[in-house]
């Protein structure tokens, strides 16, 4: 496939403004860019959503004029979205052949599975019985079952639009494992991605968009993540990560801000404890079920708990919040992991997005002070970096990145004390990550004491002063100091026996 | 008028975007619907005589006045109240009970809206604890109308004139009735509410995304119960309104001899969409819903003098749900297509 000088407005805005583009067969292309350079444009393009578009688009030397999925379906080129569009309550069969167009008219439950077997095993659910329902999988394998339904179309080009971004590093790895295998059988594919490790392990070459245009396409081979991001961002990024000084981070030089007494989350299997200090962020490591984020919500009220408390060590109130209201009302705050459901109002401005939590500080007698609201809502977009000139506008119209820093930064509202963040940084572009991670490491130098939960490694070893890992359900090992690396950090979420081992003995 | 509403509202920031295909389809449709509406307004005699332009206000007001409250409950995301004609049916009754009692009009008054209250507290809790929105309020309907007509035996209750509800149904101040002041004054308070107040602001909030709101502090529980008092006690108000301008009440009043447009409920509905206010929740506004009202009223008062009969004009305001719902969602989903 070879796309060239490929331009898209909508109105004034010029989304796309010249991007070339091709790919060989039995290649991995990785497709980088930040939110808002244009992936998204592009792939509604490659995939037959959006064809008012202008330029040269080529399929084996052919141009062809796509316009519907279905047609890019005939001209071999599938694409999995990041939103999954599996039916829950079906079976893995019946999801994979629901198109109707490439299965039988009738066919049992049992027929379906045993077509459905092959492509199965080809995405490397071997384990899955066909007949499985769908809601009964990890988010990984019906990640995996969404690639096997476009397989069964025998694409030749498949686009993965993150396909890793809800996962944790195993399920993470299964999905990586099955695009090389895809390579072997001599599919090309398009891998569209914000975790830039996974970038360098599997693709041949790397398409860089910026600001709608595209950059040469560079081996990866010859690109390390400084050039790459400096590539995707037109400048360098000096660090990802705010510097860490685990020597003053020396935990008994530290105040206990808040401790956390027999927590016991639903779906974890033992009571958590653990004390958080005033001025570090502190990370709970784990894959996705581990625990780690479970815990985070029961802390805000947001999960149903076995019992437990939080002692806040400042007034020596004891207390566990049932609710976010109540955990609002004690100063913390809770950023949760899928900003798109309960982070954002996406149909409302931006400036009631920032305010919504402390609507009481911003109104007296029931009335909403203007005079109050304004300077609470600038001061938060300020130091988040977000448009001022754009405060009016629905939080819909923002990119990934910016409208996670609106999901995070509506909590300054509250001038919390105790901040827990799950996800930090899901979905969101180098640029605006860094931003985040500098801003969280700002507002623990501020005093406050900061949680968070992430499934991302690279954030999870280089953002926090100390490190509690999970697995299955279960509190591992703390990491603190130079233990915290990435290696320390996999083994305990992954395979932490020989930790647990040790300890015992 | 709510085409011209739209039109109005949205030329300044819209109409200087490029405007794209799409939503050009959207906007033809509403000047279409425009042009189609003046030129009949003009080849109507009378139709735009002082006399009638009040008259179709007037007639505005109580499915308006009923309209406002019912915005609360859709904005809020709960949907709608499908008992508003019964919860007017039950008010009416106790209101007449005690007027022909002679209990006088205040207390008759705060009886039916006290029950009206009660009425919407009941359904809001079941709605805010996870109802679903449709079900609760039709079994609503169910036992208030049985209730209502239980009660009254089906019979058409009667308190004698004159008596000192007059001011409210058929009295006037200016020269303007009662209750089409009444109808400007809700709209007024109604949309400061929502506008100005932290509790409209929840409104919107909740609406637009019930589990952000749940995970900023704003649950729906609360929410569902205040919304649907505000809707039944506006309903409670305007049908009361209705009974001291007949001097008299019966269960069925509502059900198909009201006004000329059949079944109140739809009619209620129809204010609410047609100027379109989000079936969903979070976006629109009480002046859509006023504007919607009035609009209804016209076409209606256009029809009857164009001399269609009843059923025509029952037709043309089912017509007029679909399509603004349709046109709205159109227009509005290409808005804010790209982002």
């Amino acid at each position: 496939m070879q796309l060239s000088n490929i331009r898209r407005s909508f109105g004034s805005i010029h989304a796309l403004k010249g991007v070339d583009l091709n790919i060989n067969h039995g290649e991995i292309i990785g497709l980088v860019g930040e939110n808002g350079a244009g992936k998204s444009t592009l792939m509604k393009i490659m995939s037959g959503f959006d064809d008012g578009f202008e330029g040269e688009f080529l399929v084996d030397n052919v141009p062809v004029k796509l316009g519907t999925p279905q047609k890019a379906q005939e001209q071999g080129i599938a694409i999995a979205q990041q939103e999954l569009s599996l039916i829950p309550a079906l079976t893995v069969a019946e999801n994979i052949f629901i198109g109707g167009d490439h299965g039988p008219t009738v066919a049992s439950l049992g027929q379906l599975s045993k077509m459905a077997r092959p492509f199965l095993d080809e995405v490397g659910l071997e384990n899955v019985s066909a007949k499985t329902l769908v809601n009964r999988l990890s988010i990984g394998e019906r990640q995996l079952v969404e690639v096997a339904r476009l397989i069964a179309h025998k694409p030749n080009l498949l686009i993965l639009d993150e396909p890793t971004a809800a996962l944790g590093e195993s399920d993470s790895n299964r999905i990586l494992e099955m695009v090389k295998r895809l390579k072997a059988a001599g599919k090309s594919v398009i891998y569209v991605s914000h975790r830039l490790d996974e970038i360098f392990k599997i693709t041949d070459r790397c398409i860089i968009l910026r600001d709608g245009l595209s950059q040469d396409s560079v081996d990866t081979k010859e690109l390390d993540t400084n050039k790459l991001v400096s590539m995707m961002l037109g400048r360098e990024l000096h660090s990802m990560f705010p510097p860490r000084d685990f020597s003053k981070n020396n935990t008994k030089n530290k105040t206990i801000r808040f401790e956390v007494n027999s927590l016991w989350p639903d779906r974890t299997l033992v009571p958590i404890n653990m004390k958080i200090y005033a001025g570090e962020i502190l990370g709970l490591a784990g894959q996705l079920g581990s625990g780690s984020g479970e815990v985070l919500a029961a802390m805000a009220g947001m999960h149903d708990t076995q019992g437990g408390s939080i002692t806040d060590c400042y007034t020596q109130e004891n207390y566990l919040p049932k609710n976010a209201k109540q955990a609002i009302s004690k100063g913390i705050a809770y950023g949760s992991p899928d900003r798109k459901y309960d982070g954002l109002f996406l149909g409302r401005s931006i400036s009631e997005n920032l305010s919504s939590p402390n609507l009481k500080g911003i109104s007296s007698k029931g009335i909403i002070q203007p005079q109050k609201e304004r300077p609470l809502v600038e001061d938060i977009a300020k130091s988040f970096t977000i448009d001022l000139t754009r405060l009016a506008q629905e939080a819909s119209v923002l990119s990934g990145g910016n409208q996670q820093k609106v999901a995070l930064g509506k909590w300054l509202s509250i001038s919390p004390e105790l901040i827990l963040i799950d996800e930090p940084t899901r979905g969101v572009d180098v640029g605006a990550r860094a931003e985040i991670y500098n801003k969280v490491r700002e507002i623990a130098d501020s005093g406050k004491a900061v949680v968070i939960a992430s499934t991302d490694l690279l954030e999870i070893s280089n953002l926090p002063d100390r490190v509690i890992c999970f697995y299955k359900g279960c509190y591992v090992s703390e990491l603190v100091g130079e233990e915290i690396n990435s290696t320390n950090i996999l083994q305990a979420i992954t395979n932490p026996e020989n930790i647990l081992l040790e300890d015992a003995s | 008028m709510s085409a011209l509403e739209y039109s109005t509202s949205m030329s300044s920031g819209w109409l200087a975007k490029k405007i794209t295909k799409e939503n050009r389809v959207g906007f033809a449709i509403l000047v279409v619907i425009s042009i189609a509406f003046i030129y009949f307004a003009i080849a109507t005699p009378n139709y735009l005589s002082v006399f009638n332009v009040k008259t179709i206000i007037r007639d505005a007001a109580i499915v308006g006045i009923m309209g406002i409250g019912l915005t609360f409950v859709t904005l809020s995301g709960n949907f709608f109240l499908l008992s508003m004609k019964e919860t007017a049916a039950l008010s009416i009754i106790v209101f007449a009970m005690g007027m022909s009692n002679d209990y006088g009009f205040i207390f008759s008054m705060l009886g039916a809206m006290s029950i009206a209250v009660l009425a919407g507290a009941f359904q809001g809790i079941l709605i805010g604890l996870g109802g679903n929105p449709i079900i609760v309020t039709l079994g609503a309907a169910g036992i208030l109308y049985g209730v209502a007509s239980w009660w009254s035996d089906n019979l058409v209750i009667f308190f004698k004139r004159p008596h000192d509800a007059e001011w409210l149904g058929t009295g006037m101040v200016l020269g303007v009735p009662t209750i089409t002041i009444s109808f400007v004054i809700f709209a007024i308070i109604a949309e400061l509410v929502l506008r100005k107040t932290s509790f409209g602001r929840q409104v919107y909030l909740v609406g637009a995304n019930r589990a952000a709101g749940k995970a900023t502090g704003h649950e729906n529980l609360p929410m569902a119960i205040k919304t649907c008092i505000i809707a039944s006690a506006c309903c409670a108000f305007a049908a009361i309104a209705f009974s001291a301008q007949m001097s008299s009440a019966q269960a069925n009043y509502f059900s198909s001899e009201f006004g000329s447009s059949g079944d109140l409920t739809i009619l209620v509905i129809a204010t609410v969409m047609v100027a379109g206010n989000s079936i969903m929740g979070g976006y629109g506004s009480v002046l859509r819903t006023s504007l919607g009202a009035v609009f209804i009223s016209a076409t209606d008062n256009l029809m009857v003098l164009q001399g269609f009969n009843s059923g025509a004009r029952v037709l043309s305001v089912g017509l007029m749900i679909v399509l603004s719902i349709l046109i709205f969602a159109y227009v509005r989903r290409d808005s804010r297509s790209e982002g």
